[in-house]
């Protein structure tokens, strides 16, 4: 019989599983220039090149070709959007999400150029000007269609934009953002019909068809058909709901075989309630306790309207979930000694991380920050976990000081604490910094000062 | 860790955009290859004593009636004024081009080109489609007007005008003009 709770990982070489997820990580941007240079190298296929022969056909191919890099580029948006298991476990979903946003402008330039060249080139071709082939463009099946997809994806993008998107709600955005699936959808009629590159009986075409396919089909996988499967196998409903300090709310879940979640201590979960009244938010909250067999904890902090209504959610009630995600765990392991720094409410990913990680006494340092002592939430678990598993705890309550370092109090500083005098051996160490991001960036930027390796500082920031 | 990633897209980049650029030099090379003057007549101008095919339409009506095959049919009227060329509709091989074949009929009466009907044109894609459709009156006209296969191409239908034009051209070798 399997332990009825989450059995902690094996010990493992944390230099080669690195090495082996950096390799992954590199496999998968090999494979997004790939893609790219697949979408020219389609096109160049079916005899693009020799084109390039006069004004009207280079404007005309380099349209055709904009078109496709474009799509090619909004399809890994998709993918990567569509939290497939490999990736996060490989980059993590902050960084996936990073790369998604940094491809969506080039995305819509390319596909805004796409249409301006191909009305230019095509006019070119007929003599008229770019404006007046609109006519004859709309009037060629499935046009008006591709045409609609456009707007549709303005709109995506410029909601996406980060002064646009402040004036929106969260689930206000997300409803334009579920609009790309429409754009990106509207948009294949026109490439098999109209285009000539992907056309009928080609090897083109079936490469094409089949990165429409993937894309869509992770984004259906894992978006929605396995959170919807994992939810009704696991049944999870609340079991308890606790305050443990002023606005900070512990609340306790239980549920079938919740050690098979596949979590990891430190990873989170984007969970609904269903109530009438919080149904429509999902909270991305991290574990706070590593899950046993019947019962999982998630530790929350008021912050914005939706984080104060769960707060006050009864007992027995349903919760859907999406996850596990995230690589703040020890999955991100590339050194042989741990050190971690939490402030505030980030506490809650770093309880679980220690109470799931397997660690040699005197392995891991944690370092453990609050403004005021009210708001050392779970410190005293932390301390548990520390005496249990050798772990070296230090602590720093008060308001940040004015000189020196800002993310330590104002006694610390004096006393000439340094982010290299709380960790020792940092340079052979996994930095875990959880917390707000104003503090965060600060511990983050000495410890780039003392030469610690981008690779070494695992970042999860609070900011709900 | 990032040369890794770097060197790799580069190297996969190029390899696959080298494997697309020859892939498609391969079909660019076939393309001139089979606008030669098909092989495939059955025979050499064979005149047939049928009715003119109905052809005789104006316009670019792409006739359904001889599809792919590339024989010739023409009425045996002689009306030697031309050369040797015979009054009839001369049906012209059929011109693969990378946007689908392009087959041409052309009518001789009086020694004169009265007519050239679009057996088939480009048709490959929508656009093609509308590329046909512009350029095949244009080139109609041109021929009408110059009496021969020798007239400029439409630009923007490189390879519509160009099948359009070698299909005309064995059509009119058919027929002796």
């Amino acid at each position: 019989m399997a332990s009825p709770s989450l059995a902690p990982p094996p010990r493992v070489n944390h230099r080669r599983s690195y090495a082996r997820r950096a390799l992954r990580a590199d496999l998968l941007v090999t494979l997004l220039w790939a893609s790219a240079a697949a979408a020219v190298a389609l096109f160049l296929a079916s005899g693009g090149a020799a084109q390039f022969t006069s004004a009207a056909q280079i404007v005309t191919s380099l349209g055709i070709v904009a078109g496709l890099v474009g799509t090619d580029f909004i399809l890994v948006m998709l993918v990567l959007a569509a939290r497939i298991p490999l990736i996060d476990r490989t980059i993590g979903h902050d960084r996936a999400i990073a790369v998604h946003r940094s491809l969506g402008k080039p995305a819509l330039y390319l596909l805004l150029g796409h249409g301006a060249l191909l009305l230019t080139g095509y006019g070119m071709s007929a003599g008229i000007n770019p404006i007046a082939e609109i006519g004859p463009m709309w009037a060629l099946p499935d046009m008006p269609l591709a045409f609609g997809g456009t707007g549709l994806l303005i709109a995506v993008v410029v909601t996406s934009l980060v002064a646009v998107r402040r004036r929106f709600s969260y689930e206000g955005w997300h409803l334009v953002h579920l609009l790309s699936y429409v754009a990106v959808a509207v948009a294949l009629p026109h490439q098999l019909s109209v285009g000539g590159v992907l056309a009928e009986g080609t090897a083109q075409r079936v490469y094409w068809i089949g990165l429409y396919v993937l894309a869509f089909g992770a984004i259906a996988t894992f978006r929605f058909v396995e959170p919807v499967v994992s939810s009704l196998r696991h049944r999870i409903t609340v079991s308890g709901v606790r305050t443990i300090a002023p606005g900070v709310t512990s609340i306790e879940l239980t549920g079938r075989d919740l050690h098979k979640l596949g979590a990891s201590g430190g990873q989170f979960f984007i969970w609904r309630f269903w109530t009438g009244r919080t149904w429509w938010h999902s909270h991305p909250i991290s574990l706070s306790a590593v899950p046993t067999a019947g019962s999982a904890r998630i530790t929350v902090r008021e912050l914005g309207a939706g984080s104060g209504r769960i707060s006050a959610v009864p007992v027995g009630t349903k919760v859907s979930f999406e996850g596990p995600y995230g690589l703040f765990s020890g999955a991100a392991r590339t050194a042989p000694r741990l050190a971690i720094a939490a402030a505030g409410i980030g506490i809650t990913p770093v309880r679980a991380l220690l109470e799931h990680a397997r660690l040699a006494p005197g392995e891991a340092t944690v370092l453990l920050r609050a403004s005021t002592p009210e708001e050392t939430y779970l410190w005293d678990e932390i301390y548990d976990i520390a005496a249990a598993k050798g772990i070296t705890c230090y602590v720093m309550v008060g308001h940040r000081a004015a000189r020196g370092p800002g993310w330590m109090p104002a006694d610390d500083a004096r006393r000439g604490v340094t982010l290299a005098s709380v960790f020792p051996d940092l340079a052979r160490s996994d930095l875990y910094l959880c917390g707000p991001t104003a503090w965060l960036d600060l511990v983050e930027h000495d410890a780039k000062a003392l030469g610690l390796p981008d690779h070494q500082i695992h970042a999860e920031r609070f900011d709900w | 860790m990032r040369t890794r990633a770097v060197l790799g897209s580069l190297f996969a980049s190029t390899a696959i955009l080298v494997m697309g650029w020859q892939v498609g030099d391969t079909v660019l090379v076939s393309q001139p290859a089979t606008m030669s003057l098909a092989g495939n007549d059955t025979g050499t101008s064979s005149l047939a004593t049928g009715s003119v095919s109905g052809s005789q339409t104006s316009g670019e009506s792409t006739g359904s009636t001889t599809g792919g095959s590339s024989g010739s049919t023409a009425d045996g009227s002689t009306t030697d004024s031309n050369g040797g060329a015979s009054d009839g509709t001369y049906t012209g091989s059929s011109v693969n081009t990378g946007f689908g074949p392009v087959q041409v009929a052309v009518t001789i009466s009086g020694g004169e080109i009265t007519d050239v009907a679009a057996v088939q044109l480009t048709d490959r894609d929508g656009k093609s489609v509308q590329i046909s459709n512009y350029a095949a009156p244009i080139l109609r006209q041109e021929v009408l007007d110059s009496q021969s296969a020798n007239v400029s191409h439409v630009s923007g239908a490189t390879y519509t005008s160009a099948g359009y034009l070698q299909s005309l051209q064995s059509a009119l070798d058919q027929a002796g003009f």
